[in-house]
Protein backbone atom coordinates (compact mmCIF):
# COMPACT_ATOMS: atom_id res chain seq x y z
CA UNK A 1 0.00 0.00 0.00
CA UNK A 2 1.28 3.65 -0.50
CA UNK A 3 1.81 6.42 -2.11
CA UNK A 4 4.05 6.49 -5.24
CA UNK A 5 3.63 9.88 -6.91
CA UNK A 6 2.21 12.89 -6.15
CA UNK A 7 2.24 15.25 -9.09
CA UNK A 8 0.83 18.87 -7.51
CA UNK A 9 0.14 22.03 -9.82
CA UNK A 10 -0.62 25.47 -7.99
CA UNK A 11 -1.39 23.90 -5.02
CA UNK A 12 -0.16 26.74 -2.37
CA UNK A 13 3.14 27.95 -2.98
CA UNK A 14 3.90 25.58 -5.68
CA UNK A 15 3.63 26.00 -9.06
CA UNK A 16 4.22 22.45 -10.71
CA UNK A 17 5.83 20.04 -8.03
CA UNK A 18 6.32 16.00 -8.47
CA UNK A 19 6.75 14.21 -5.24
CA UNK A 20 7.56 10.83 -5.24
CA UNK A 21 8.43 9.59 -2.06
CA UNK A 22 9.81 6.37 -0.55
CA UNK A 23 7.17 3.70 -1.61
CA UNK A 24 7.28 1.51 1.89
CA UNK A 25 9.30 2.95 4.57
CA UNK A 26 9.52 6.86 5.92
CA UNK A 27 10.78 9.87 4.01
CA UNK A 28 11.83 12.81 5.63
CA UNK A 29 10.83 16.26 4.40
CA UNK A 30 13.63 19.12 4.97
CA UNK A 31 14.02 22.45 3.70
CA UNK A 32 14.11 26.21 4.71
CA UNK A 33 11.37 27.62 5.98
CA UNK A 34 7.97 28.31 3.20
CA UNK A 35 9.23 26.62 0.78
CA UNK A 36 6.51 24.32 0.83
CA UNK A 37 7.53 21.17 3.70
CA UNK A 38 3.73 21.54 5.54
CA UNK A 39 1.32 21.88 1.86
CA UNK A 40 3.32 18.99 0.94
CA UNK A 41 1.75 16.89 3.82
CA UNK A 42 -1.55 19.10 2.99
CA UNK A 43 -1.62 17.80 -0.28
CA UNK A 44 -1.02 14.19 0.65
CA UNK A 45 -3.54 14.88 3.53
CA UNK A 46 -6.20 16.19 1.02
CA UNK A 47 -6.84 13.71 -0.73
CA UNK A 48 -7.10 11.34 2.10
CA UNK A 49 -9.50 13.48 3.41
CA UNK A 50 -10.74 15.89 1.50
CA UNK A 51 -10.08 18.69 3.84
CA UNK A 52 -6.57 20.83 4.63
CA UNK A 53 -5.20 18.50 7.76
CA UNK A 54 -4.20 22.42 8.95
CA UNK A 55 -7.60 23.46 8.87
CA UNK A 56 -7.05 25.60 6.02
CA UNK A 57 -9.84 27.03 4.01
CA UNK A 58 -10.02 25.79 0.65
CA UNK A 59 -9.23 29.01 -1.39
CA UNK A 60 -6.06 29.12 0.93
CA UNK A 61 -5.31 25.90 -0.85
CA UNK A 62 -5.16 27.31 -4.37
CA UNK A 63 -1.86 29.23 -5.56
CA UNK A 64 -2.04 33.33 -5.46
CA UNK A 65 -3.33 34.12 -9.05
CA UNK A 66 -4.58 31.29 -10.22
CA UNK A 67 -7.99 29.42 -10.25
CA UNK A 68 -7.31 26.06 -9.83
CA UNK A 69 -5.39 23.55 -7.90
CA UNK A 70 -4.62 20.08 -9.12
CA UNK A 71 -3.23 17.22 -7.77
CA UNK A 72 -2.55 14.25 -9.57
CA UNK A 73 -1.45 11.14 -7.26
CA UNK A 74 -0.53 7.22 -8.54
CA UNK A 75 -1.59 5.09 -5.15
CA UNK A 76 -0.80 0.97 -4.54
CA UNK A 77 -3.62 -0.38 -2.56
CA UNK A 78 -4.21 -3.50 -2.33
CA UNK A 79 -2.00 -4.35 -4.95
CA UNK A 80 -4.43 -2.65 -7.32
CA UNK A 81 -2.87 0.48 -9.25
CA UNK A 82 -5.53 3.73 -8.75
CA UNK A 83 -4.91 7.02 -10.13
CA UNK A 84 -6.54 9.87 -7.93
CA UNK A 85 -7.30 13.26 -8.88
CA UNK A 86 -8.46 16.05 -7.31
CA UNK A 87 -8.86 19.41 -8.17
CA UNK A 88 -9.97 22.63 -6.10
CA UNK A 89 -11.49 25.10 -7.80
CA UNK A 90 -11.92 29.06 -6.12
CA UNK A 91 -15.40 28.52 -6.52
CA UNK A 92 -17.90 25.65 -6.58
CA UNK A 93 -17.29 22.09 -5.23
CA UNK A 94 -13.82 20.58 -5.30
CA UNK A 95 -13.84 17.68 -7.70
CA UNK A 96 -12.44 14.37 -7.24
CA UNK A 97 -11.81 11.25 -9.66
CA UNK A 98 -10.57 8.12 -8.81
CA UNK A 99 -9.36 6.03 -11.85
CA UNK A 100 -10.89 8.50 -13.80
CA UNK A 101 -14.67 7.72 -12.33
CA UNK A 102 -15.96 10.68 -10.47
CA UNK A 103 -15.98 9.98 -6.00
CA UNK A 104 -19.08 10.60 -4.74
CA UNK A 105 -18.33 9.83 -1.24
CA UNK A 106 -16.01 10.71 1.38
CA UNK A 107 -16.12 6.64 1.60
CA UNK A 108 -14.12 5.93 -1.75
CA UNK A 109 -11.16 8.27 -0.58
CA UNK A 110 -11.14 6.65 2.81
CA UNK A 111 -11.21 3.27 0.71
CA UNK A 112 -8.46 4.95 -1.90
CA UNK A 113 -6.21 6.24 0.53
CA UNK A 114 -6.40 5.81 4.23
CA UNK A 115 -4.22 8.17 6.50
CA UNK A 116 -3.83 9.17 10.00
CA UNK A 117 -2.34 13.18 10.54
CA UNK A 118 -0.52 14.18 13.33
CA UNK A 119 0.38 18.24 13.60
CA UNK A 120 0.96 20.61 15.97
CA UNK A 121 -2.23 21.61 15.68
CA UNK A 122 -4.23 18.60 17.19
CA UNK A 123 -3.90 19.87 20.46
CA UNK A 124 -6.71 22.33 19.74
CA UNK A 125 -8.81 18.67 19.18
CA UNK A 126 -8.24 18.80 23.22
CA UNK A 127 -8.49 22.45 24.19
CA UNK A 128 -10.91 23.95 21.55
CA UNK A 129 -14.59 23.49 20.98
CA UNK A 130 -16.30 20.25 20.26
CA UNK A 131 -16.29 20.20 16.68
CA UNK A 132 -12.46 19.24 16.45
CA UNK A 133 -13.64 16.52 18.91
CA UNK A 134 -16.93 14.87 16.59
CA UNK A 135 -14.54 15.33 13.27
CA UNK A 136 -11.85 13.54 14.95
CA UNK A 137 -14.39 10.65 16.01
CA UNK A 138 -16.47 11.01 12.59
CA UNK A 139 -13.13 10.89 10.65
CA UNK A 140 -12.16 7.19 13.15
CA UNK A 141 -15.44 5.72 12.20
CA UNK A 142 -15.05 6.20 8.62
CA UNK A 143 -11.35 5.26 8.46
CA UNK A 144 -11.97 1.86 10.31
CA UNK A 145 -15.08 1.34 7.95
CA UNK A 146 -15.80 3.68 4.82
CA UNK A 147 -19.37 3.00 4.77
CA UNK A 148 -20.09 4.68 7.59
CA UNK A 149 -19.25 7.81 5.55
CA UNK A 150 -22.34 7.50 3.82
CA UNK A 151 -24.50 7.48 7.47
CA UNK A 152 -22.30 11.06 8.16
CA UNK A 153 -23.12 12.65 4.91
CA UNK A 154 -27.36 11.55 5.55
CA UNK A 155 -26.99 13.36 8.82
CA UNK A 156 -25.85 16.52 7.66
CA UNK A 157 -27.96 16.35 4.40
CA UNK A 158 -31.18 16.00 6.61
CA UNK A 159 -30.17 18.75 9.26
CA UNK A 160 -29.91 20.87 5.96
CA UNK A 161 -32.76 20.22 5.14
CA UNK A 162 -34.54 20.62 8.53
CA UNK A 163 -32.87 23.57 9.66
CA UNK A 164 -33.75 25.52 6.14
CA UNK A 165 -37.67 24.20 7.16
CA UNK A 166 -37.15 25.36 10.69
CA UNK A 167 -35.80 28.96 8.98
CA UNK A 168 -39.01 29.54 6.79
CA UNK A 169 -41.30 28.69 9.55
CA UNK A 170 -40.33 32.09 10.95
CA UNK A 171 -40.91 30.37 14.28
CA UNK A 172 -44.20 29.54 13.66
CA UNK A 173 -45.79 26.24 14.22
CA UNK A 174 -48.34 25.87 10.92
CA UNK A 175 -50.40 22.85 10.08
CA UNK A 176 -48.16 22.88 7.24
CA UNK A 177 -44.31 22.91 8.77
CA UNK A 178 -45.78 20.50 11.41
CA UNK A 179 -46.77 17.82 9.00
CA UNK A 180 -43.13 18.46 6.74
CA UNK A 181 -41.25 18.64 10.13
CA UNK A 182 -42.25 15.41 11.47
CA UNK A 183 -40.93 13.86 8.51
CA UNK A 184 -37.74 15.56 9.00
CA UNK A 185 -37.33 14.61 12.29
CA UNK A 186 -38.72 10.80 11.47
CA UNK A 187 -35.26 10.65 9.25
CA UNK A 188 -33.32 12.42 11.50
CA UNK A 189 -34.11 10.35 14.65
CA UNK A 190 -33.44 7.16 12.49
CA UNK A 191 -29.95 8.27 11.26
CA UNK A 192 -29.14 10.85 13.71
CA UNK A 193 -29.51 8.01 16.71
CA UNK A 194 -27.48 5.42 14.70
CA UNK A 195 -24.98 7.84 14.32
CA UNK A 196 -24.56 8.41 18.02
CA UNK A 197 -24.21 4.66 18.73
CA UNK A 198 -21.63 4.38 15.97
CA UNK A 199 -19.48 6.71 18.10
CA UNK A 200 -20.32 5.52 21.21
CA UNK A 201 -18.85 2.10 20.36
CA UNK A 202 -16.10 3.43 18.56
CA UNK A 203 -15.48 5.36 22.10
CA UNK A 204 -15.92 2.14 23.62
CA UNK A 205 -13.23 0.30 21.42
CA UNK A 206 -10.62 3.05 21.81
CA UNK A 207 -11.02 3.70 25.38
CA UNK A 208 -7.61 0.76 26.37
CA UNK A 209 -5.89 2.24 23.77
CA UNK A 210 -6.33 5.68 24.55
CA UNK A 211 -5.25 5.00 27.93
CA UNK A 212 -2.17 2.70 27.32
CA UNK A 213 -1.19 5.17 24.06
CA UNK A 214 -1.22 8.34 27.08
CA UNK A 215 0.56 6.28 29.95
CA UNK A 216 2.99 5.05 27.25
CA UNK A 217 3.99 8.79 26.14
CA UNK A 218 3.70 10.13 29.06
CA UNK A 219 6.12 7.63 30.58
CA UNK A 220 3.98 7.08 34.01
CA UNK A 221 0.87 4.81 34.80
CA UNK A 222 0.33 6.51 38.11
CA UNK A 223 -3.10 8.29 35.73
CA UNK A 224 -5.33 7.35 33.70
CA UNK A 225 -7.35 8.82 30.75
CA UNK A 226 -11.31 8.00 30.57
CA UNK A 227 -13.87 9.47 28.66
CA UNK A 228 -17.70 10.04 28.19
CA UNK A 229 -19.65 10.71 25.09
CA UNK A 230 -22.13 13.59 26.12
CA UNK A 231 -24.94 13.73 24.11
CA UNK A 232 -27.10 16.84 23.42
CA UNK A 233 -30.30 14.32 23.49
CA UNK A 234 -29.21 11.39 26.11
CA UNK A 235 -32.59 9.78 25.89
CA UNK A 236 -32.39 9.51 22.27
CA UNK A 237 -33.23 12.13 19.28
CA UNK A 238 -37.51 11.34 19.21
CA UNK A 239 -37.16 12.47 22.86
CA UNK A 240 -34.74 14.93 22.04
CA UNK A 241 -36.12 16.68 19.12
CA UNK A 242 -39.70 17.24 20.91
CA UNK A 243 -38.38 18.97 24.03
CA UNK A 244 -36.20 20.79 21.54
CA UNK A 245 -39.10 21.86 19.00
CA UNK A 246 -40.13 25.51 20.05
CA UNK A 247 -36.35 26.32 20.79
CA UNK A 248 -35.68 25.03 17.10
CA UNK A 249 -38.52 26.68 15.39
CA UNK A 250 -37.37 30.11 17.29
CA UNK A 251 -34.08 30.06 16.46
CA UNK A 252 -34.35 28.45 13.18
CA UNK A 253 -31.59 25.64 13.51
CA UNK A 254 -31.81 22.60 15.34
CA UNK A 255 -30.37 22.26 18.38
CA UNK A 256 -29.81 19.15 19.11
CA UNK A 257 -28.33 16.22 17.44
CA UNK A 258 -24.99 14.69 16.54
CA UNK A 259 -23.87 17.53 15.42
CA UNK A 260 -24.38 19.30 19.23
CA UNK A 261 -22.73 16.52 20.90
CA UNK A 262 -19.45 16.14 22.67
CA UNK A 263 -16.39 13.62 24.31
CA UNK A 264 -15.82 14.61 27.65
CA UNK A 265 -12.01 13.75 28.32
CA UNK A 266 -10.95 12.83 32.43
CA UNK A 267 -7.51 12.45 33.69
CA UNK A 268 -7.97 11.00 37.16
CA UNK A 269 -10.94 12.70 37.61
CA UNK A 270 -9.95 15.76 36.46
CA UNK A 271 -12.01 17.91 33.22
CA UNK A 272 -8.80 17.32 30.82
CA UNK A 273 -10.04 20.71 28.99
CA UNK A 274 -10.11 23.00 31.72
CA UNK A 275 -8.38 21.13 34.50
CA UNK A 276 -5.13 19.83 33.01
CA UNK A 277 -1.58 21.36 31.83
CA UNK A 278 -0.72 22.15 28.19
CA UNK A 279 1.83 19.25 28.22
CA UNK A 280 -0.93 16.98 29.51
CA UNK A 281 -3.85 17.99 26.52
CA UNK A 282 -0.58 17.93 23.77
CA UNK A 283 0.36 14.43 25.12
CA UNK A 284 -4.04 13.49 25.00
CA UNK A 285 -3.75 15.24 21.24
CA UNK A 286 -1.17 12.64 20.23
CA UNK A 287 -2.40 9.77 22.22
CA UNK A 288 -5.72 10.26 20.12
CA UNK A 289 -4.49 9.86 17.05
CA UNK A 290 -1.86 7.61 18.12
CA UNK A 291 -5.25 4.97 19.64
CA UNK A 292 -6.52 5.98 16.25
CA UNK A 293 -3.87 4.77 13.69
CA UNK A 294 -3.41 1.56 15.80
CA UNK A 295 -6.96 0.75 15.50
CA UNK A 296 -6.93 0.94 11.97
CA UNK A 297 -3.83 -0.77 11.54
CA UNK A 298 -5.69 -3.70 13.20
CA UNK A 299 -8.53 -3.46 11.16
CA UNK A 300 -7.19 -2.75 7.72
CA UNK A 301 -4.44 -5.23 8.33
CA UNK A 302 -1.61 -2.54 7.28
CA UNK A 303 -1.19 0.83 8.82
CA UNK A 304 -2.73 3.90 6.89
CA UNK A 305 -0.18 6.63 5.35
CA UNK A 306 1.25 8.36 8.35
CA UNK A 307 1.58 12.18 8.30
CA UNK A 308 3.71 13.59 10.93
CA UNK A 309 3.70 17.48 10.59
CA UNK A 310 6.63 19.06 12.43
CA UNK A 311 5.70 17.27 15.72
CA UNK A 312 8.89 16.40 17.64
CA UNK A 313 9.93 20.06 17.78
CA UNK A 314 6.38 20.86 20.49
CA UNK A 315 7.89 17.64 22.19
CA UNK A 316 10.61 17.03 24.40
CA UNK A 317 13.21 14.46 23.58
CA UNK A 318 11.41 11.61 25.83
CA UNK A 319 8.05 11.67 24.85
CA UNK A 320 9.28 12.16 20.82
CA UNK A 321 11.29 9.01 21.24
CA UNK A 322 8.26 7.07 23.08
CA UNK A 323 6.00 8.31 20.19
CA UNK A 324 8.39 6.49 17.51
CA UNK A 325 8.75 3.74 19.34
CA UNK A 326 5.07 3.13 19.48
CA UNK A 327 4.04 4.45 15.96
CA UNK A 328 3.68 1.24 13.66
CA UNK A 329 4.73 2.93 10.52
CA UNK A 330 3.87 1.87 7.18
CA UNK A 331 4.58 4.35 4.69
CA UNK A 332 5.27 7.92 6.46
CA UNK A 333 6.13 11.62 5.62
CA UNK A 334 7.89 13.44 8.49
CA UNK A 335 8.57 17.51 8.18
CA UNK A 336 11.10 18.78 10.77
CA UNK A 337 12.36 21.42 12.07
CA UNK A 338 14.40 19.92 14.18
CA UNK A 339 16.69 17.25 14.72
CA UNK A 340 15.04 13.66 14.37
CA UNK A 341 14.73 11.44 17.27
CA UNK A 342 16.48 8.46 17.97
CA UNK A 343 15.07 5.37 16.31
CA UNK A 344 13.55 7.10 13.30
CA UNK A 345 15.55 5.79 9.98
CA UNK A 346 14.35 7.54 6.64
CA UNK A 347 14.45 5.42 4.00
CA UNK A 348 14.93 8.97 1.93
CA UNK A 349 15.19 12.39 2.67
CA UNK A 350 14.38 15.03 0.50
CA UNK A 351 14.78 18.94 0.08
CA UNK A 352 11.40 20.41 -0.88
CA UNK A 353 13.04 22.90 -3.26
CA UNK A 354 14.15 20.23 -5.72
CA UNK A 355 10.66 18.56 -6.01
CA UNK A 356 9.87 22.06 -8.23
CA UNK A 357 9.19 20.35 -11.83
CA UNK A 358 10.85 22.38 -14.57
CA UNK A 359 8.07 23.36 -16.28
CA UNK A 360 7.68 22.82 -20.32
CA UNK B 1 -16.05 37.75 -28.94
CA UNK B 2 -19.55 37.31 -30.83
CA UNK B 3 -21.64 40.30 -31.33
CA UNK B 4 -25.28 40.65 -31.76
CA UNK B 5 -27.66 37.70 -32.27
CA UNK B 6 -25.00 34.99 -32.37
CA UNK B 7 -23.80 36.17 -28.91
CA UNK B 8 -27.36 36.18 -28.23
CA UNK B 9 -27.77 32.77 -29.58
CA UNK B 10 -25.17 31.54 -27.65
CA UNK B 11 -25.84 32.53 -24.19
CA UNK B 12 -29.58 31.47 -24.48
CA UNK B 13 -28.30 27.60 -25.97
CA UNK B 14 -25.68 28.17 -22.50
CA UNK B 15 -28.81 28.37 -20.46
CA UNK B 16 -30.18 24.95 -21.48
CA UNK B 17 -29.35 21.77 -18.99
CA UNK B 18 -26.63 20.30 -19.95
CA UNK B 19 -25.15 22.69 -22.40
CA UNK B 20 -21.78 24.18 -21.58
CA UNK B 21 -20.44 26.70 -23.05
CA UNK B 22 -18.04 24.93 -25.70
CA UNK B 23 -21.52 22.79 -26.66
CA UNK B 24 -23.54 26.24 -26.80
CA UNK B 25 -21.27 27.54 -29.93
CA UNK B 26 -21.12 24.37 -31.41
CA UNK B 27 -24.88 24.26 -31.81
CA UNK B 28 -24.69 28.02 -32.33
CA UNK B 29 -22.55 27.79 -35.40
CA UNK B 30 -24.77 24.62 -36.32
CA UNK B 31 -27.59 26.35 -36.72
CA UNK B 32 -25.80 29.52 -38.73
CA UNK B 33 -24.59 26.69 -41.38
CA UNK B 34 -28.16 24.79 -41.46
CA UNK B 35 -30.86 26.11 -44.41
CA UNK B 36 -33.25 28.72 -43.06
CA UNK B 37 -36.42 26.30 -43.18
CA UNK B 38 -34.32 23.63 -40.59
CA UNK B 39 -33.83 26.43 -38.30
CA UNK B 40 -37.14 27.79 -38.48
CA UNK B 41 -38.90 24.40 -38.04
CA UNK B 42 -36.85 24.20 -34.47
CA UNK B 43 -37.85 28.00 -33.58
CA UNK B 44 -41.22 27.20 -34.24
CA UNK B 45 -41.39 23.28 -32.39
CA UNK B 46 -40.22 25.47 -29.48
CA UNK B 47 -43.04 28.11 -29.88
CA UNK B 48 -45.65 25.85 -30.07
CA UNK B 49 -44.09 23.02 -27.50
CA UNK B 50 -45.03 26.42 -25.02
CA UNK B 51 -48.30 27.24 -26.53
CA UNK B 52 -49.74 24.30 -26.82
CA UNK B 53 -48.70 22.28 -23.88
CA UNK B 54 -50.20 22.66 -20.44
CA UNK B 55 -50.12 20.03 -17.67
CA UNK B 56 -53.38 17.40 -17.59
CA UNK B 57 -56.15 18.94 -15.49
CA UNK B 58 -56.26 15.49 -13.82
CA UNK B 59 -52.93 14.24 -13.02
CA UNK B 60 -50.90 17.42 -14.25
CA UNK B 61 -48.67 15.16 -16.32
CA UNK B 62 -47.99 16.99 -19.60
CA UNK B 63 -50.92 16.95 -22.46
CA UNK B 64 -52.23 19.09 -25.28
CA UNK B 65 -53.63 22.83 -24.50
CA UNK B 66 -57.03 21.71 -23.59
CA UNK B 67 -57.34 17.74 -23.57
CA UNK B 68 -56.56 15.01 -21.11
CA UNK B 69 -53.19 13.85 -20.96
CA UNK B 70 -53.01 10.42 -23.17
CA UNK B 71 -52.84 8.05 -20.00
CA UNK B 72 -56.28 9.81 -18.20
CA UNK B 73 -58.24 10.22 -21.59
CA UNK B 74 -57.05 5.89 -21.68
CA UNK B 75 -60.75 4.35 -20.54
CA UNK B 76 -59.03 0.67 -20.44
CA UNK B 77 -56.62 2.02 -17.60
CA UNK B 78 -58.02 1.13 -14.29
CA UNK B 79 -58.51 4.26 -11.76
CA UNK B 80 -58.28 3.17 -8.29
CA UNK B 81 -54.43 2.73 -8.31
CA UNK B 82 -52.78 6.28 -8.95
CA UNK B 83 -49.15 5.70 -9.50
CA UNK B 84 -47.59 9.14 -7.85
CA UNK B 85 -44.14 10.56 -9.23
CA UNK B 86 -42.00 13.65 -9.10
CA UNK B 87 -41.55 14.07 -12.36
CA UNK B 88 -43.34 13.48 -15.61
CA UNK B 89 -40.30 11.81 -17.26
CA UNK B 90 -40.86 9.36 -14.31
CA UNK B 91 -43.72 8.55 -16.24
CA UNK B 92 -42.19 7.35 -19.25
CA UNK B 93 -40.14 5.06 -17.36
CA UNK B 94 -42.68 3.50 -15.30
CA UNK B 95 -44.76 3.04 -18.88
CA UNK B 96 -41.88 1.28 -20.22
CA UNK B 97 -42.18 -1.77 -18.00
CA UNK B 98 -46.10 -2.51 -18.98
CA UNK B 99 -46.50 -3.69 -15.57
CA UNK B 100 -48.71 -0.77 -14.27
CA UNK B 101 -52.46 -0.23 -15.75
CA UNK B 102 -53.53 2.52 -13.02
CA UNK B 103 -53.16 6.03 -13.66
CA UNK B 104 -50.64 8.84 -12.57
CA UNK B 105 -50.06 11.80 -10.36
CA UNK B 106 -46.83 14.51 -10.88
CA UNK B 107 -45.96 16.12 -7.73
CA UNK B 108 -43.32 18.56 -9.74
CA UNK B 109 -40.87 18.10 -7.23
CA UNK B 110 -39.98 16.66 -4.10
CA UNK B 111 -39.99 18.27 -0.59
CA UNK B 112 -36.29 20.20 -0.31
CA UNK B 113 -36.90 23.22 2.18
CA UNK B 114 -33.31 24.31 0.61
CA UNK B 115 -34.85 24.41 -2.19
CA UNK B 116 -38.00 26.13 -1.11
CA UNK B 117 -40.13 23.35 -1.99
CA UNK B 118 -42.57 22.04 0.83
CA UNK B 119 -46.17 20.55 0.51
CA UNK B 120 -47.83 23.75 -0.89
CA UNK B 121 -45.54 24.24 -4.04
CA UNK B 122 -46.15 20.13 -4.96
CA UNK B 123 -49.34 19.24 -6.39
CA UNK B 124 -50.36 17.30 -3.38
CA UNK B 125 -54.03 18.96 -2.99
CA UNK B 126 -54.58 18.10 -6.38
CA UNK B 127 -54.20 14.65 -5.77
CA UNK B 128 -56.01 14.57 -2.50
CA UNK B 129 -58.97 15.85 -4.82
CA UNK B 130 -58.70 12.93 -7.01
CA UNK B 131 -58.98 10.38 -4.34
CA UNK B 132 -62.97 10.34 -3.76
CA UNK B 133 -64.11 11.23 -7.33
CA UNK B 134 -62.05 8.31 -8.56
CA UNK B 135 -62.53 5.78 -6.60
CA UNK B 136 -58.72 5.21 -5.66
CA UNK B 137 -58.07 2.08 -3.35
CA UNK B 138 -53.92 2.39 -3.71
CA UNK B 139 -51.50 4.77 -4.35
CA UNK B 140 -48.11 3.50 -5.19
CA UNK B 141 -45.21 6.21 -3.65
CA UNK B 142 -43.01 5.94 -7.20
CA UNK B 143 -40.70 8.92 -5.82
CA UNK B 144 -36.92 8.82 -5.84
CA UNK B 145 -34.96 6.49 -3.53
CA UNK B 146 -33.06 10.03 -2.15
CA UNK B 147 -33.01 11.91 0.56
CA UNK B 148 -35.55 14.24 -0.97
CA UNK B 149 -37.98 11.53 -2.60
CA UNK B 150 -37.89 9.01 0.69
CA UNK B 151 -39.05 12.33 2.58
CA UNK B 152 -41.83 12.49 0.16
CA UNK B 153 -43.32 9.29 0.42
CA UNK B 154 -42.71 9.30 4.24
CA UNK B 155 -44.61 12.68 3.90
CA UNK B 156 -47.87 10.85 1.38
CA UNK B 157 -47.52 8.19 3.46
CA UNK B 158 -48.94 10.41 6.67
CA UNK B 159 -50.95 12.00 4.89
CA UNK B 160 -52.46 9.00 3.06
CA UNK B 161 -52.94 6.44 5.32
CA UNK B 162 -55.22 7.45 7.75
CA UNK B 163 -57.79 7.48 5.00
CA UNK B 164 -57.78 4.05 4.99
CA UNK B 165 -56.13 3.57 1.29
CA UNK B 166 -53.35 0.99 0.58
CA UNK B 167 -50.58 2.94 0.48
CA UNK B 168 -47.35 1.44 -1.16
CA UNK B 169 -43.98 2.64 -1.63
CA UNK B 170 -42.04 0.61 -4.56
CA UNK B 171 -39.17 -1.57 -3.45
CA UNK B 172 -35.52 -0.83 -3.30
CA UNK B 173 -33.24 -3.24 -4.75
CA UNK B 174 -30.30 -4.66 -7.20
CA UNK B 175 -30.26 -4.25 -11.17
CA UNK B 176 -31.61 -7.31 -12.31
CA UNK B 177 -28.80 -9.09 -14.77
CA UNK B 178 -25.88 -7.25 -12.85
CA UNK B 179 -23.53 -9.32 -10.49
CA UNK B 180 -23.68 -8.68 -6.62
CA UNK B 181 -20.19 -7.94 -6.19
CA UNK B 182 -20.44 -4.56 -8.12
CA UNK B 183 -23.61 -3.72 -5.80
CA UNK B 184 -23.12 -0.40 -3.45
CA UNK B 185 -24.02 -1.50 -0.15
CA UNK B 186 -26.39 0.85 0.50
CA UNK B 187 -28.18 -0.73 -2.46
CA UNK B 188 -27.30 -4.65 -1.21
CA UNK B 189 -28.06 -3.60 2.17
CA UNK B 190 -31.70 -2.37 1.48
CA UNK B 191 -32.10 -5.25 -0.95
CA UNK B 192 -31.18 -7.37 2.15
CA UNK B 193 -33.34 -5.68 4.44
CA UNK B 194 -36.44 -6.18 1.60
CA UNK B 195 -36.04 -9.67 1.15
CA UNK B 196 -38.83 -11.94 0.03
CA UNK B 197 -39.34 -15.45 1.51
CA UNK B 198 -38.89 -17.94 -1.34
CA UNK B 199 -39.77 -20.78 0.28
CA UNK B 200 -42.76 -23.06 -1.58
CA UNK B 201 -46.20 -22.09 0.68
CA UNK B 202 -47.57 -24.87 2.29
CA UNK B 203 -51.40 -25.20 0.75
CA UNK B 204 -52.87 -27.94 3.77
Amino acid sequence: MGLRRLDLTSFRVFSHAIFEPDPTGTTVLVGPNGTGKTSLLEAVGYLGLARSLRGSPREALIKNGEERAILRADLLMNERELLLEAELLREGRPRLQLNRQAIRSRKDLALAIPVTTFCPDDVTVVQGGPGGRRELLDEALVLLNPSMAALIEDVEKILRQRNALLKQSGGRLTAEIESTLEVWNERLVNAGDELVAQRIALIELLADPINDAYQTLAGSTEESITESYAASAPAGLAQGLEQSQREDLRRGLTTVGPHRDDIEFLLDGRDIKTQASQGEQRTLALALRLAVHLAARSHLGEAPLLLLDDVFSELDPGRSRRLINELPRGQTLITTASPLPEGVDPALVLDVVDLVAADG
Amino acid sequence: MYTGSLRRLIDELGRLPGVGPKSAQRIAFYLLKVPTEDATRLAEAIIDVKENTELCPTCLNVADRGELCPICGDARRSTTTICVVEDPRDIVAVERTGQFHGRYHVLHGALNPLEGTGPDQLKVKELLGRLEPEGVEEIILCTNPNLEGEATALYLARLLAPLGLIVTRIASGLPVGGDLEYADELTLGRALEGRRNVAPSEEN
